[in-house]
């Protein structure tokens, strides 16, 4: 026996993975149920729901940009200061004194600026192949949430280096804002915390950028993969007969 | 294009409908609606496209540096200012009218249109095929090529068009606020705020909804396109302003937010 085959053999082992090895059809039904993640997804699939030329996996690889986001982003606060004295310093501390400090905050923002880009092509995506069409519409909505989220996490984030490009740039973003009619004030003080940028503004997207925004979109992204299921897998043609409105849509997983 | 829409989908997708669910396909066509194991035809895809990125984006870690300017001084303004890349639309929209039209209306009603989309345009056909239908193509194409010209033609007028008898004005608005005043002085009723209220208010919405209103028109007349169609030519139309904005904010705009080429503009001043 091998070593791999006693691991698999062990009480241990077994109480993780239920099933073995997925290679057989039963097998791999079941690896699609039984585990976390893949049950996002249902066991069986049509098969033009696999073409890459029909998804190009932009959905799943903006949620993918988020696992990256979180992983680096956890890293890089364990050295990061929200303070105005010690922020500065602080990144340039990853960047010179922390091993793969620099690595992880490159990756951290190349994959900020992918996930935009990605959220916003899958958005092109969805619209251009008609999947927000009922029973997709609220879905649809939930997506463009999902966008503005990923817009104000990035910017909460372009605050946090307290550099020139982050103060001007964040600058010009508070002066847009503050020119809402009738409550611009008001909405300047509520994004800087007061009336200039300075601590309180730093300590207010801070706090937004690793807590509130990143679990408003693991809420919103859980309801959005639901939904994706509830209203009938991956889109696929509709054909003109079952076209009358008012007839409910096939609830089938697809 | 292989999910295009074609006669032979839908044909593909009626027989399997009618062979019943797990249909078998032939060795030769797959057929598209067969069920198939997403454990691995599908995992095995994801999971590579997950390795690919994260491989991309690694050798990018590894040599591009994320940037880092040096520290924030409210006493020293960098020319020009700018927001991070995907906010220089809005920021290029600001050049062109009011602050809170540019920076607060036009980006919520984008908001508020796209999220309204779906209970606009309510019909179920056209779902799951890539642009809709052969006329799907060509209007995208023409749609995106229409806002392209009619958004870098306004520029460039914002720019280059002079105001009589003021050097270095120019722009649209300048110029009609120059008729207006002149107005103002032959004795008309026109008080200051109304000046400012048509320049900055008036004149940019009404040619901001005169490109889609005539887009929708040249469709309708051209392809006789139906309310998907319409809707197609108006997305194509946003996701064309989006991006002819966004690149000329950021490559385009120098010190002052003049327009110049790229390599014109000089290193950021910090």
């Amino acid at each position: 026996m091998s070593v791999l085959e006693w691991v698999k053999s062990t009480r241990v082992f077994r109480s993780i993975y239920r099933n073995p090895y997925p290679s057989t059809t039963k097998s791999r039904l079941a690896v699609m149920v039984d585990s976390l993640v893949l049950h996002l997804h249902p066991a069986r699939i049509v098969r033009r729901g696999t073409w890459v030329t029909y998804t190009w996996g932009l959905g799943g690889l903006s949620a993918w940009m988020f696992v990256i986001l979180t992983v680096t982003g956890v890293f890089l606060m364990w050295y990061y200061i929200p303070n105005v004295q010690d922020a500065y310093w602080s990144i340039r501390a990853i960047e010179s004194e922390v091993v793969f400090g620099q690595f992880m905050r490159n990756l951290h923002r190349w994959a900020a600026h992918a996930m935009v880009i990605l959220v916003f092509l899958h958005m092109c995506r969805v619209f251009y192949t008609g999947a927000y069409k009922p029973p997709r519409e609220f879905n649809w909505v939930i997506g463009v949430a999902l966008l503005t989220l990923t817009f104000l996490m990035s910017f909460t984030g372009y605050l946090l280096p307290w550099d020139q490009l982050a103060y001007w740039a964040i600058t010009v973003g508070t002066n847009i804002g503050g020119a809402t009619p009738f409550i611009g004030d008001q909405i300047n003080f509520l994004l800087l915390g007061g009336y200039e940028i300075g601590q309180a503004t730093l300590i207010r997207w801070y706090t937004l950028h690793v807590i509130f925004l990143p679990l408003a979109v693991i809420g919103l992204m859980s309801l959005h993969f639901w939904r994706v299921r509830k209203d009938g897998g991956i889109s696929t043609p509709v054909l003109e007969d079952d076209e009358e409105p008012g007839v409910p849509p096939a609830m089938e997983e697809g | 294009m292989t999910a295009m829409a074609t006669p032979e989908t839908q044909t593909q997708a009626r027989s399997a409908r009618a062979a019943g669910r797990g249909a078998q396909a032939t060795a030769s066509s797959p057929n598209p609606m067969e069920k198939v194991l997403v454990w691995p035809y599908l995992v095995r895809i994801e999971f590579i496209a997950a390795l690919l990125f994260l491989l991309l984006l690694s050798v990018m870690a590894v040599f591009i540096d994320a940037p880092l300017a040096p520290l924030a001084n409210p006493d020293v303004t960098p020319n020009p200012a700018k927001a991070p890349w995907y906010f220089l639309g809005l920021q290029e929209l600001l050049l062109h009218m009011d602050k809170a039209l540019a920076g607060v209306i036009v980006p919520g009603a984008v908001l508020l249109g796209l999220a309204a989309l779906p209970y606009i345009d309510v019909r179920r056909k056209g779902t799951g095929v890539w642009f809709y239908s052969p006329r799907g193509v060509p209007i995208t194409v023409f749609s995106f090529v229409y806002t392209s010209i009619w958004n870098v033609a306004l520029i460039l007028l914002d720019e280059y068009l002079p105001v009589p008898g003021e050097a270095g004005a120019h722009g649209i608005g300048p110029i009609i606020k120059y008729w207006l005043h002149n107005l103002q002085a032959a004795g008309w009723p026109l008080g200051d705020g109304l000046i400012n209220a048509v320049t900055g208010w008036l004149v940019p919405s009404f040619i901001m909804l005169l490109i889609p209103a005539s887009l929708m028109l040249i469709v309708k007349r051209r392809w006789q396109a139906d309310t998907r169609e319409q809707a197609i030519a108006l997305f194509t139309f946003f996701v064309a302003s989006f991006a002819v904005l966004t690149i000329v904010g950021t490559a385009f705009r120098g010190p002052g937010m003049v327009l110049m080429w790229p390599w014109e503009i000089p290193p950021a001043n910090h």
